[in-house]
């Protein structure tokens, strides 16, 4: 091989050219994905017909494509927590229909919230958040975790700090809201657009609401028993389930005692009203993607959806404010339970399970952006 | 030294949690708040629906029996609330609704024109009492109770607000 000139000179200075080419290289891909990636304008919220249209975006904080990237971005953040260890994502999950799988959760302290994450999903409905339906506004409701130092524990103004002293953000924002100013309430604003897309709605039971899937028997069997409420001198079997759990989205912004303890630790609503009538009422929670978010109620206490039916079949605890649609319902003529038979039990839990969305949880538009990207990256590569 | 911060760190911490997760609730008398499309906004607690004119209704309840229930048409409460009601419910004041909000959430609507005695006489009261006493926890203090309606669900129990509207 003959050396001229030019390659010496390449040789000697090889580290240098190739540390300039992946520069070049980075900054072009990440200038591109960015660019690829953020498309701007309204965002389509579609859903099904029979969700109905009482949807919940205020004025001030319309869905815009690029406002639901960055909120998405956010919502994955760590730098948005006292220690960079947590994100909304932590305790929301994706594949665990946005809960954690815990009873409780540990916030950047070490000690653990006071009540059961929840999970995220048809939010565009609903307008009274938390179990005790405390914030008006998913704008609202986003500063709470923030803040609170159980939880990500981080002022916002220590977060707008950390955010205005990344690379990508200060664009980002600019995008969204026209000036680089990055602000709490823009950071709320953006999180709370991309939770507004978070919509379910490709559940087996939607499905078989479209007349696109054949439930087998037992899941039918259990529907029924779901949707009826019991009356045993017509010989017609049920658990009442839908008076407080039914409609298209198994949701109906409810708040009830379902009787977990006849003197409950956690008074729920009446800590708000300071009324007799709330004690113990907490939120009538969706549903939807049930069988993912384990365990159940307010404080976890269930770890199976079998507890569960075992607690409204035989277990209710009497107490004054017990929702009136818990009382004298039962299958035994002048029954005080509900006595659902053994089978009984397990039709109603293979109805609970028509009602996982895989779509749902594997939607890359909800993933984690951070892995997406490099997922993306990685598959160009490949090609 | 450290040792002591330190217990001193985790009592209040521990009685600040107690304080924010705990706080007991001083019980309190239910009302009802009117607000909306009114004039004056009014907080009704039980002794003040005693200052207006007491109607009675007879209708079934879910036990297939009819019960005699007590309290306030619902128009009069309005007009002293400055609601258009009467020579003033027409024009765009048709398109006004009345949204009944109960303790739970629940919530049901009626067109202001189906409250009025002008339109109708069938009678929607605020019912504090069932055949004479006061109603069950369950379902009071307050319920609304339709005349005549086939369906109890209008029947709104634990009456908390009632708003007025116009229709968008
Ligand atoms: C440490 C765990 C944790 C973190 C981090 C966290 N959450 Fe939560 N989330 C919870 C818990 C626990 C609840 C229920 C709290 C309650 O009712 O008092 C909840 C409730 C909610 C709700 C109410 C849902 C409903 O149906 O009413 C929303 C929305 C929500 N979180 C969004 C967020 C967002 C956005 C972030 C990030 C800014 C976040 N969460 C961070 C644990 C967490
Ligand atoms: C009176 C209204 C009411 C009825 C009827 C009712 N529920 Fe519930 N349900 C609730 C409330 C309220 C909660 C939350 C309670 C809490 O955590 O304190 C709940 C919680 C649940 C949960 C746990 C949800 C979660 O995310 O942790 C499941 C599962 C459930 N119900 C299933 C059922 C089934 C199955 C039936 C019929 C057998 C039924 N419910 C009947 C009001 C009701």
């Amino acid at each position: 091989m003959k050396i001229n000139k030019y390659n010496i000179v390449f040789i000697r200075h090889k580290g240098f050219v190739i540390l300039v080419l992946l520069l070049l290289i980075t900054a072009l891909s990440a200038w591109t994905t960015i660019r690829d990636a953020i498309e701007t304008g309204p965002y389509q919220l579609v859903y099904p017909a029979n969700f109905g249209n009482r949807i919940n975006v205020p004025d001030d904080n319309p869905t815009t494509k690029q406002g639901v990237y960055l909120g998405r971005l956010l919502f994955y953040e760590k730098k948005l927590s006292a220690n960079n260890t947590l994100s909304c994502a932590s305790c929301h999950q994706q594949d665990k229909a946005f809960t954690d799988g815990k009873a409780l959760s540990e916030g950047v302290d070490q000690v653990l919230t006071a009540r059961n994450s929840m999970s995220l999903a048809n939010l565009l409905w609903t307008r009274k958040f938390f179990w005790d339906g405390r914030a008006g506004s998913l704008e609202d409701q986003a500063i709470t975790p923030m803040i609170n130092p159980h939880e990500m524990g981080q002022s916002l103004d220590v977060s707008v700090k950390k955010l205005s002293n990344t690379a990508t953000y200060p664009a980002l924002f600019k995008l969204v809201y026209g000036n680089e100013t990055i602000t709490g309430d823009r950071i709320c604003k953006a999180i709370s657009q991309f939770e507004r897309t978070l919509i379910s709605c490709n559940s087996r039971y939607d499905q078989y609401l479209k007349n696109a899937y054949l439930p087998t028997r037992q899941e039918l069997n259990g529907m029924n028993l779901f949707m009826n409420g019991p009356n045993p001198e017509k010989g017609i079997r049920g658990a009442n389930c839908a008076h407080c759990h039914g409609g298209p989205k198994t949701y109906n912004e409810l708040f009830h005692n379902n009787g977990l303890d006849s003197i409950p630790k956690d008074v729920g609503i009446e800590s708000l009203t300071g009324l007799a009538a709330d004690r113990g009422r907490f939120k009538v929670p969706t549903l939807r993607n049930i069988a993912l978010t384990s365990p159940y109620m307010h404080d976890g206490r269930f770890k199976t959806l079998e507890e569960v039916v075992d607690h409204y079949s035989d277990h209710l605890k009497e107490s004054e404010a017990l929702s009136t649609f818990l009382r004298g319902e039962s299958n035994d003529i002048g029954g005080k339970t509900l006595h659902l038979r053994p089978d009984e039990k397990k039709d109603i839990i293979a109805f609970l399970n028509m009602l996982t969305d895989s779509t749902f949880i594997n939607d890359p538009r909800f993933s984690d952006p951070n892995k997406t990207i490099a997922l993306k990256k990685s598959k160009s590569n490949s090609k | 030294m450290k040792k002591y911060t330190f217990i001193i760190i985790a009592l209040f911490a521990f009685f600040i949690n107690a304080y924010l997760t705990k706080a007991q609730p001083t019980t309190k008398d239910a009302s009802v708040k009117v607000t909306g499309e009114v004039t004056l906004p009014l907080d009704l607690k039980l002794a003040d629906l005693q200052q207006f004119k007491q109607t009675e209704v007879t209708r079934k309840d879910r036990d297939g029996k009819d019960h005699t229930y007590s309290g306030v048409i619902l128009s009069e409460i309005l007009q002293k609330a400055g609601v258009t009601l009467g020579k003033d419910l027409r024009g765009e004041n048709l398109t006004k609704f009345v949204q009944v909000t109960a303790s739970d959430g629940y919530q049901v609507v009626f067109a202001l024109a189906e409250l009025d005695k002008d339109f109708t006489d069938r009678m929607i009261i605020l019912a504090d009492k069932v055949d004479g006493k006061p109603l069950l926890p369950a379902d009071g203090p307050f319920r609304i109770i339709v005349q005549d309606e086939k369906k109890p669900a209008r029947c709104i129990k634990q009456v908390s607000g009632i708003k007025v509207q116009f229709a968008k």
